[in-house]
């Protein structure tokens, strides 16, 4: 009897010890995180999250994060690394452009049972500090992939001098648009500013008008549709006449088709155009060209009478981390994640390298605090090309870019636009059959 | 001293195998990607054997693209080659701070690409750009805000600016075979009476001839693969009609902007320049085949 007590006494204190130890023991084991980043060393955002990986260091001494600064090639140079066999644990792109890659080929881990864990010192869900959206925008079959952490709005940015100067306001509607374009017009001004021959850009007026005139997701589901049939739909007809009605018009100059990124923009920096639909980026990438008393201004793409999108639906482009599947320390590189969202460090990045982030609650910088409005009060928010460049972009770029180039510079009509797209899908996909 | 055969191949071998190994087992390795459908990503390669070579047949832009590298070969060639000539002679011709002029011709050779196109890019803006403000300076003010990055004109732009890049270089290497020619030979002809056009045609033609040749040559190649300049100059999407065969290779299959990743397909692109670029050298060599003369 006492020889059983002795036993289960010594085991009782076998079993406190490695309570007690074992965390300290698993602590102690040192894990090496790589990550592979699109940016640059010398870069703000580069800059940011190196803090965030010192920091992250700092906190958890038994992780050690080595950062390789690619640049924009990363995921390509990630897809060779894997495919040779390199350890990568976390990356960092454009969301469109990492879904349409990593992600689409079943790169990424699951990071749903770590969004459901309560966010870094808070006792909420850490899928709930996301800005609305953001998180679901790239999800898949219900399972999310990618953690975005810098927000860019697509919108008409402009200096709200001007709009002062010349008495108007910002437009809600597309008439309210076209007579603010009158009054910009007479004042001098060439109301729109445009990369007339950069298809990436120009394609954001697509995007936009048939998300106003149809709702977010239309654009996505006529590319799906085989037959091409849904291009014949009266939507491209009237969004193809409206945006042909600003070159015809001379709210575009004509000049513009000429320009090529960053020509157009350069054009509003200074002062010969009045406003420019393009992401948030702008006022960072304008802030040594326009003069030092300029006040930025930015407005979502007007509503369209009798459309079925909204005003406040919002074109947001991402930028995201992924955790890659294969990795060793799923634990630790989701912690990292876990903490690079915290309010102070959501704040830093916002503070530093001037951008928009993700998280609620987190102040951007004055000259983008309307991409801060729109994304906090967006009714819904949709991918580059309406999700079309993550998830086609074979057939954006060789069908829809070639064919609406053609429209937008004018050397196709409304109609034969239509039609190109029509035919040319069915084509297209009969091809991939 | 007679060397042994055993000898010739040991200082052979190291050339050899870095040849063997970084180019014609890459090469071959090509050729094989190029008969699968596969995005690069891991090992899931789906074999399709030529069928991405069929495809190529039908693909418009593929088309379209190797035009623009056809046009670059033979009009770009044709212009280089006859301002390089044109220079060589003027520069050869006894005039004051030729070295000067030399190095000011060959410059952008030694600016970066990126740079480089950045200057073009300012030069064709319209309104503020340099090429806007001159032809707006002589008068020509209908010309100052003309559109030269546009749709039709674009290609045709870029091709200047590829022109002017690339005669400096083809000058040099000019320059460098009338250097070698025995002024004896133009002395003599002076005293026969021949003219300057007769000099150019009856000795200076025949005795450039095997630099001739290898200038073709280095230019065939490198206009057939030409990407940096087109991919750079053309803005962050390149707009369709500026498309080389090398840029849509590049667009298709590395994903940079879209991520459309087709490896394999853009291996067979890669696969096709290759073989017109043997094509074409093989042609230029036999057309440009002559006795060999020694002086």
């Amino acid at each position: 009897m006492f020889k059983t007590q002795k036993l289960v006494s010594f085991a009782l204190l076998l079993v406190l010890v490695a309570v007690t130890l074992g965390p300290v023991a698993a602590q102690d084991k040192p894990v090496e995180l790589v990550f592979w980043s699109m940016w640059n060393e010398s870069e703000g955002q580069a800059l940011v999250i190196q803090q965030w990986i010192d920091e992250f260091e700092a906190a958890h001494p038994n992780v050690t994060i080595n950062a390789v600064w690619n640049g924009r090639q990363n995921q390509t140079l990630v897809r060779t690394a894997l495919a040779g066999g390199t350890v990568i644990d976390i990356v960092d792109q454009d969301a469109d452009q990492i879904a349409g890659g990593l992600m689409q080929e079943g790169f990424g881990l699951p990071l749903n049972a770590y969004l459901d864990m309560p966010a870094l010192d808070e006792d909420v869900p850490l899928r709930d500090v996301f800005l609305p959206g953001t998180l679901e925008l790239f999800a898949m079959d219900g399972e999310t992939y990618l953690l975005p952490y810098i927000y860019n709005t697509v919108q008409f940015w402009y200096d709200k001098r001007v709009f002062e100067e010349v008495g108007i306001e910002v437009p809600l509607t597309w008439d309210e648009f076209l007579a603010n374009n009158d009054k910009l017009r007479e004042a001098g001004y060439a109301p729109i500013a445009a990369e007339g021959n950069e298809p990436g850009y120009s394609t954001f007026y697509l995007a936009n008008m048939i998300a106003r005139l149809k709702g977010p997701g239309f654009l996505l589901q006529t590319v799906e549709d085989h037959t091409g049939e849904m291009w014949r739909d009266p939507a491209y007809l009237e969004s193809s006449r409206m945006l042909r009605e600003l070159w015809d018009r001379g709210d575009i100059p004509a000049v513009t088709v000429g320009y090529v990124w960053p020509q157009g923009q350069n054009t509003l920096a200074f002062g010969q155009a009045a406003q420019s639909l393009v992401g948030s980026w702008l006022p960072i990438e304008l802030s040594l060209q326009v003069d030092p008393g300029w006040v930025w201004g930015g407005f979502n793409f007007p509503a369209v009478e009798g459309g079925e999108g909204s005003v406040a639906d919002t074109q947001a482009l991402l930028l995201a981390f992924m955790i890659v599947k294969d990795t060793a320390h799923p634990d630790e590189a989701a912690e990292f994640l876990r903490f690079i969202m915290t309010k102070e460090n959501q704040q830093l990045m916002a503070d530093q390298a001037l951008v928009g982030v993700t998280r609620i609650g987190v102040p951007w910088s004055e000259a983008i605090t309307d991409a801060e409005e729109a994304a906090m009060n967006a009714e819904s928010v949709f991918p580059d090309v309406d999700g079309v460049y993550a998830r086609y972009p074979e057939f954006l770029t060789t069908v829809l870019w070639i064919n609406y180039a053609d429209l937008w510079q004018g050397k196709i009509t409304p109609e034969e636009f239509s039609e190109h797209m029509a035919t040319q899908s069915a084509e297209y996909w009969a091809s991939q059959e | 001293m007679r060397i042994s055969k055993q000898l010739i191949a040991l200082f052979l071998l190291p050339a050899s195998a870095l040849y063997f190994f970084f180019f014609l087992v890459p090469t071959f390795s090509a050729f094989r990607y190029s008969l699968y459908d596969w995005r690069g990503f891991g090992t899931d390669m789906n074999f399709v054997g030529i069928q991405n070579y069929v495809e190529l047949f039908s693909d418009r832009l593929f088309w379209l693209s190797m035009g623009n590298t056809v046009t670059i070969l033979l009009a770009g060639g044709v212009i280089i080659f006859g301002l390089a000539f044109v220079m060589t002679m003027m520069i050869s011709s006894g005039i004051r701070g030729r070295k000067l002029f030399r190095a000011i011709i060959f410059l952008p050779n030694v600016i970066a690409i990126i740079a480089l196109t950045t200057l073009w890019g300012y030069i064709y803006t319209p309104q503020f750009g340099l090429l806007g403000a001159f032809l707006g300076k002589i008068g020509l003010t209908q010309w100052a805000a003309f559109p030269w990055l546009g749709p039709d004109t674009i290609f045709w732009s870029m091709l200047v600016a590829i022109i002017w890049i690339e005669v400096g270089f083809y000058l040099v290497l000019l320059l460098a075979g009338v250097d070698k020619i025995p002024e004896d030979f133009y002395e003599a002809a002076r005293l026969d009476g021949a003219s300057q056009f007769q000099m150019f045609r009856k000795i200076t033609i025949p005795l450039l001839w095997d630099v001739l040749t290898i200038g073709m040559v280095l230019w065939s190649i490198h206009a057939i693969k030409i990407f940096e300049f087109p991919f750079s100059f053309t803005g962050l999407e390149p707009n369709v009609n500026s498309y080389t065969a090398a840029v849509y290779m590049y667009i298709l299959g590395f994903g940079q902007r879209q991520p459309i990743y087709r490896l394999g397909y853009s291996t067979a692109i890669g696969v096709m320049l290759l073989l017109v670029v043997i094509l074409v050298v093989l042609v230029l060599r036999r057309l440009m085949r002559r006795e060999q003369l020694q002086y």
